[in-house]
């Protein structure tokens, strides 16, 4: 099929372990923005950034993971 | 052909067509008339038939107590020997207490001198002006203005014990208490009335139809058998900058609540026909923390007093005595005490090293303001009360600031970690470090007190129907 005419593209199915995984990266975002947020409603700065590292650490490393396996799968 | 059969639509009229449809899901969204269709929290709208509202799940109902009492060897207590009351002052002389007050005396006017944050003229202020409604007259028998069913020409209020409570129970929250709970005397609860109360005056059932009160007595009939047990709230944002005069302003606060609940509640029950018998001075009447646990309210805990799952420790607790039959309520399992056994945070804080650093309860007592019959961590109250008195020159409530049960429920999280200490014990000593990584039981500045934006009394009123 691959001649001048027609590319073929072939996409890789993420496994299921995958798509759970980054549901628990979402879960886990939420979870610490929103602690974090109301630690600074709660007037408890200390856990409000600690909270909000945790959140960008786990940010960081999910955009890294993408971007890897974005290639991978790719 | 295709093309002229396709329906073409200008940008203007999709943004129409995409607003009616969002103002018709938007509609559609909108509160019913019917509560029962309202988006609220079931726990918002309906209480149970005893007006209870629902608890966290994880908070669950158990025969006994999570403290072991032995009842055979549990008997009434004076409430003058607790270091509360009189007691202090017997124990170590009256010299030695007096020479105290004056030292306390001197401490005061120095920080007020040296602007020390928590101590200054403008907290000490502040704390003499709660003095007042804390520290004024309270009534065994009760105001005694409302009109009684009688005067009205009308017979007493009639129902059943579930629908009285429930009654009860709504009109205290009205009138401003957090929890409350209710516990029926028979020959074991009746030991945790005190014999006296701290003026002095005896504690008596009788069988008589009307409470009374003598010069040396005060009588509580014998079919006044329902112990009335609440919570008052007390602000986290001040007793966190304990120990000061910031800090204890809040515990005067509460009790005068308290005892502006107690009041009002015996006014309620004499004007449907019954007897509402009250503490007559502070503290009096019976053992609070005790009720309160066999009420259901909370569990006893390391630092000897209630941790409620709703607020931990901050609270203040105050009972009643009426003769309107009421449902009692059964005592809490929420791995509170279990958690204090490995926890000890409090212990550790203590300035005066009066809390207990065991392991495990004991049935020994510390000294003569311990009442022996249940397994606890006794404490050393004259130590507790010699700093107070010396050294903080204001009540301390340093344990009750540090505990990890002192939090305000905005953080989804902290719901969690309760649950997960109710049903999941061996996590207990890393919840507790966690607890320490986060910074929780740090004293804060009590100036900034001064600038932060608070609620009325400092206390979020809404927090139990956040917690199903």
């Amino acid at each position: 099929m691959d001649n001048d005419d027609y590319r073929l593209i072939r996409f890789m199915r993420r496994p299921w372990y995958e798509w759970a995984a980054w549901l628990l990266w979402i879960f886990l975002e939420i979870l610490f923005a929103q602690a974090a947020v109301a630690s600074s409603k709660e007037f408890e700065p200390r856990a409000a950034t600690l909270f909000w590292l945790m959140f960008g650490v786990l940010l960081l490393g999910g955009i890294t993971s993408y971007i890897i396996r974005r290639d991978r799968l790719l | 052909m295709v093309e002229k059969d396709r329906k073409l639509i200008t940008r203007r009229e999709f943004i129409r067509i995409a607003g009616l449809t969002a103002t018709s899901v938007a509609a559609g969204s909108l509160p019913s008339d019917n509560p029962a269709k309202a988006a609220a929290p079931a726990s918002q709208q309906q209480l149970s038939a005893t007006g209870k509202a629902p608890r966290p799940w994880w908070v669950k109902s158990v025969e006994k107590p999570t403290i072991e009492i032995d009842w055979d060897q549990l008997q009434r207590f004076d409430s003058r020997k607790t270091m509360r009351s009189t007691g202090f002052a017997a124990l170590i002389g009256k010299d030695e207490y007096e020479h105290l007050l004056r030292v306390a005396e001197e401490n005061e006017k120095q920080r007020i001198l040296d602007h020390m944050p928590g101590y200054t003229l403008k907290d000490q202020a502040l704390n003499a002006a709660q003095s007042t409604g804390a520290r004024g007259a309270r009534s065994f028998l009760g105001p005694q203005n409302a009109q009684i069913p009688q005067e009205r020409g009308v017979p007493p209020w009639s129902g059943s014990p579930e629908e009285a409570s429930r009654l009860l129970r709504v009109a205290m929250r009205h009138f401003g208490a957090a929890t409350i709970g209710f516990v029926e005397l028979n020959e074991q609860t009746r030991k945790l009335i005190y014999t006296h109360d701290p003026d002095g005056k005896e504690l008596v059932f009788q069988d008589v139809d009307q409470a009374t009160e003598t010069a040396t007595q005060r009588i509580i009939p014998q079919k006044a058998k329902w112990v009335i047990v609440y919570t008052v709230q007390m602000s986290i944002e001040t007793v966190k900058r304990a120990p000061t005069a910031i800090a204890e302003q809040t515990t005067l606060l509460s009790y005068s609540r308290g005892r502006d609940i107690q009041e009002k509640t015996q006014e309620f029950l004499r004007g449907l026909g019954y007897q509402c018998l009250g503490e007559a001075t502070n503290n009096a009447l019976a053992i609070a923390p005790a009720l309160a646990v066999m009420a259901g309210l909370g569990e006893l805990s390391r630092l000897n007093r209630m941790i409620t799952p709703e607020f931990g420790p901050m609270v203040r607790v105050f009972k009643m005595i009426t003769d309107l039959p009421l449902v009692s309520d059964q005592p809490i399992d929420a791995g509170i005490f279990e958690f204090c056994k490995s926890c000890k945070k409090c212990a550790e804080a203590c300035p005066s090293s009066a809390l207990s650093l065991s392991d495990e309860p004991s049935w020994e007592t510390e000294g003569p303001w311990s009442n022996p019959g249940h397994k606890a961590f006794f404490e050393n109250s004259e130590s507790c009360r010699t700093y107070m008195t010396e050294k903080a020159g204001t009540n301390c409530s340093i344990c009750f600031a540090v505990c990890p049960f002192s939090k305000k429920n905005k953080v989804w999280l902290h719901s969690w970690v309760k649950a997960g200490v109710a049903k999941l014990p061996f996590l207990d000593g890393f919840l507790r470090s966690m607890d320490d990584a986060f910074s929780y039981g740090a004293q804060k500045d009590p100036e900034q007190w001064w600038w932060q934006n608070l609620p009325e009394y400092g206390i979020d009123t809404e927090q139990t129907l956040r917690e199903d």
